[in-house]
């Protein structure tokens, strides 16, 4: 195990680091990957809190990511609301919608929530498809404008790329140090135990339901603002953002760092928003890939990079416990 | 408007439903037996119209016999599906099980992607233009072959879980888990035969539907959208009840279609699922789901 | 003596068979009660009726005066009436202490915002856990693992895990389902001190066994179930004689004589 002192001053130089970059350099491909990395590891994060620490599989994530792009875009554009103003609705609402699914499915059973969040996110591409009046259909809301953010005695144009690698970098840190510190807490401790045995949690004063739905809420909510800054830097909004191919990268993203360890998490997320670039397949190649590693994994490799740390950590302890006479 | 459209709405609506329901009841016969969702449910549908496509117009086989074979390729399908991956869940995992047959529905969805292209195919036969025409009502013969397709279905799906030991041991397993096993079923013939029966019912209702509408890999993944509605409208793991469930909606879907965009019938099946999970979680016919 | 828990006309059917009728005891505190009965006489569903795991289809109970009808499990459980589970269970990743700190969490009034602040008041509640997790691994004589993930437990320290984890909150009543099936004698013996020494610092126990041995040195009263309803109740040596006790015993004997040789323990998951 690491000294705090030593992981916190690793935290501190790898953020430093990270926003260092747009300074060294100047690169555009670079600086998307940084968004790219920003924009998923908030996403894979929440579904890490959903999934991998109270155990709820939930798919309503990039659901929550569009309604959330969606808001800010529309509430930006058409009544002018600054950027900030704009996002905070869109996880607002994101949040609102996640309690309600989650509060209406969850009662049942976990296979039910699965199957109500799957069909949530696919209603949601629909509605975004098909209601124009609302959404404006297929062709979504492009030339959406360089936002302004109003920081307290600071107004800021977000006109350039590096503004946006700020930007979502930023938002990542605050949301990464929001799900650690929540997972670190005694509620991350109780939404494990819900998740290791819920009879179990129930018995000793848990309710399973409470921290269920404070895990969506919080994950609806980081997935919804940082959909609606991600939109602007896109510079459009359209029924792809409720694309499977979220869904799909950032539970590879879990399943591969280990579900229920944040570092695992994290890392993967980096790995993960550099490679398919890397390796340059047409989307739905990439997509079989990720696939067939899904189950891979499901059959062989069950608890990621996080759950294989975790056996060996289990072997330490069985060790002395045999030899002891 | 006359009462003759209404009665075409509401006949599309019951072909509609009928195809809903095998899809459905395959589903939900999935999850009484294994308690397992299987994710992958839409892709055979899809799998089962693709094939249907290739063999009536790449290698000129007749419609008829084209059902066959494709009902038969699914029904073997199944077999491998749960001996190659569902079999390993036995008992374990729910998350792995929803993971599992979620990443089989990536790869053969995207798989079908990328050999196929997203370009809709129609499927022709013969017949395909032929109608039907009673009084005001006008219904096309494949239609109306797929209704009957759908219905012998019901029928022999009927049979085998009313008429056979198996069938009978699978509803037993359905409706009480741990006494069925207690009594000595062999648990993994059960679950073999419904997953069997279930991939085979979902390549059966892609076959029966490909003359009427449009066959392309993204079918099934909107078409279990419906499916899981179904399933949690009629309670889960209750295959009649998502058989009637599957009806009504198909015969809802149509008359409201008939007046409102498809967004407003997709948004209504959605909402009157979290409607039925709110008041009535164990759904419409009940079967308390063991958590 | 203080009436802790009044039990009336609890009911519970299942798919039109009555597996719990009408029954109705009380347990004074600061005794030991057990509650036996043949396979199937409705034990299980009783404890599981009475934490709120299943729903009654009639009846009331009250715990200390306080109506728990009708409650969820969980807030059963904060009004002070734990359980422990037939197939023990424990959170296999977390370590001993924390399988401990959980079960105590939704009991100190800590609320989530402060949980997540850390304050003083959050560090002192988990301090006063940590105390109390220690002390409770002491006496069942798991301390020297407080420290390792619960998954590197026998089957019997697991019992004993479950036991320390339903005292953490400082329950009022604790149900204990068959804390000794399927344990080796030695291990039985310790669960046996456990519970003595537990009760002698004031708390009341419900024991749910099998195992009659166990159940007669421990209980101060007995209270026997047979087909849903409740035949007898009172002390041990009286139970031990009773004509309707004796008939249902002997002839669950011989039926499962003829039908289910099952050695103790075969329940064991």
């Amino acid at each position: 195990m690491m000294p705090g002192w030593l992981r916190g001053l690793l935290v501190l130089l790898g953020v430093a680091g990270l926003f260092a970059v747009p300074r060294i350099t100047g690169n555009e491909y670079v600086l998307a990957l940084g968004v790219s990395f920003a924009m998923f590891s908030v996403l894979s994060g929440g579904l890490n809190l959903v999934y991998g620490y109270t155990g709820l599989l939930s798919f309503a994530q990039v659901g929550f990511f569009g309604i959330g792009g969606y808001t800010s875009a529309l509430l930006v554009t058409e009544r002018g609301w600054p950027l900030e103003a704009g996002a905070a609705c869109g996880g607002a609402l994101a949040a609102l919608v996640g309690l309600v699914i989650g509060y209406s499915s969850l009662r049942l059973s976990r296979h039910a929530f699965a199957i109500v969040s799957l069909s949530f996110a696919f209603l949601c591409m629909i509605v975004a498809r098909d209601w124009v009046s609302l959404t404006r259909g297929a062709m979504g809301i492009p030339g959406l404008p360089v936002p302004v953010l109003h920081l307290p005695g600071w107004s800021w144009r977000l006109s350039r790329p590096a503004d946006f690698y700020y930007l979502l970098m930023g938002f990542a840190v605050i949301a990464q140090a929001v799900i650690y510190l929540v997972v670190t807490s005694r509620l991350g401790r109780a939404m494990r135990a819900i998740k290791l045995n819920e009879a179990l949690a129930q018995s000793q004063g848990i309710s399973p339901l409470s921290y269920k739905l404070l895990a969506l809420a919080l994950s609806a909510f980081l997935a919804g603002v940082v959909g609606g800054l991600f939109v602007f830097y896109l510079t459009i909004v359209d029924p792809s953002i409720f694309d499977f191919y979220y869904t799909e990268t950032m539970l590879i993203m879990v399943i591969i760092g280990g579900p229920g360890s944040f570092w695992g998490v994290l890392g993967a997320s980096a790995v993960l928003a550099a490679l398919p670039d890397l390796l340059r397949f047409t989307t739905d190649l990439r997509m079989v890939l990720y696939g067939a590693v899904l189950i891979a994994a499901m059959l062989v490799f069950p608890g990621g990079v996080g759950g294989w740390l975790q056996r060996r950590a289990l072997r330490r302890w069985r060790r002395p416990r045999l030899a002891a006479p | 408007m006359d009462a003759g459209f209404y009665l075409q709405l509401l006949l599309n609506g019951i072909v509609i439903g009928v195809i809903y329901a095998l899809v459905a009841m395959g589903l939900s016969l999935i999850f009484g037996v294994l308690e397992i969702v299987n994710f992958a449910h839409g892709e055979f549908y899809m799998l089962g119209a693709m094939l249907a496509y290739f063999l009536t117009m790449n290698m000129g086989l007749g419609y008829a016999a084209t059902v066959v074979v494709v009902t038969a390729v699914a029904v073997c399908l199944g077999y491998v599906l749960y001996e190659a991956l569902l079999a390993s869940l036995e008992g374990g995992g729910f998350e792995r099980s929803i993971l599992l047959t979620l990443g089989l529905s990536m790869v053969l969805q995207n798989g079908a992607v990328f050999l196929f292209t997203t370009t809709p195919r129609m499927v022709q036969t013969s017949q395909s233009y032929v109608n039907l025409v009673v009084g005001d009502v006008r219904v096309s013969l494949m239609r109306v072959f797929a209704l009957a397709l759908g219905l012998l279905a019901f029928g022999a799906l009927y049979l085998i879980l009313y008429g056979t030991r198996i069938g009978r041991a699978m509803r037993g397993v359905a409706q009480n888990r741990d006494a069925a096993l207690m009594v000595g079923i062999d648990p993994r013939a059960v679950s073999r035969l419904a997953v069997a029966i279930g991939i085979g019912l979902s390549g059966l209702a892609g076959a029966a539907l490909a003359p009427v509408y449009a066959v392309h890999p993204l079918m099934g993944f909107s078409f279990v959208f419906k499916a899981f509605a179904i399933i949690i409208i009629g309670g889960l793991g209750n295959v009649a009840g998502a058989a009637v469930a599957a009806v009504a909606l198909g015969m809802l879907e149509s008359v409201i279609g008939g007046f409102l965009p498809l967004v407003m019938v997709d948004a209504l099946v959605f909402s009157s699922m979290i409607a039925m999970l709110l008041l009535r979680p164990q759904g419409l016919f009940g079967r308390g789901v063991r958590v | 003596m203080t009436l802790l828990l009044e039990v009336t006309g609890l009911t519970k059917r299942y798919l039109g068979l009555t597996a719990v009728d009408r029954v109705a005891f009380e347990v004074e505190g600061g005794t030991v009660v057990g509650l036996i009965g043949p396979n199937g006489s409705g034990k299980s569903t009783i404890v599981d009726c009475l934490s709120g795991f299943q729903r009654a289809d009639g009846g009331q109970w009250r715990l200390d005066g306080r109506a728990l009808t009708g409650l969820p499990a969980h807030r059963i459980a904060r009004a002070g009436l734990t359980r422990t589970f037939q197939t023990v269970r424990a959170y296999d990743e977390l370590t001993l202490l924390d399988n401990l700190r959980v079960a105590a969490q939704e009991r100190d009034g800590v609320g989530w915002l402060p949980s997540l602040s850390r304050g003083p008041r959050l560090r002192a509640a988990e301090k006063a856990a940590e105390a109390r997790g220690r002390d409770l691994l002491t006496t069942v004589g798991l301390a020297e693992y407080a420290q390792a993930p619960a998954a590197i437990l026998s089957y019997g320290q697991r019992k004993l895990l479950a036991i320390a984890a339903a005292m953490m909150a400082r329950p009022k009543l604790v149900v204990l389902d068959e804390p000794v099936a399927g344990v080796n004698p030695t291990m039985i013996r310790r669960i046996e001190t456990v519970i003595h020494q537990l009760n002698a610092e004031g708390v009341t126990f419900v024991i749910v066994e099998h195992n009659m041995d166990f159940i007669m040195s421990l209980c101060r009263r007995v209270i026997v179930l047979e087909a849903g309803e409740k035949i007898a109740d009172g002390p041990p040596h009286l139970i031990r004689s009773d004509p309707h006790v004796l008939a249902a015993y002997l002839g669950q004997r011989r039926a499962a004589e003829l039908v289910l040789p099952l050695p103790k323990g075969e329940r064991a998951g």
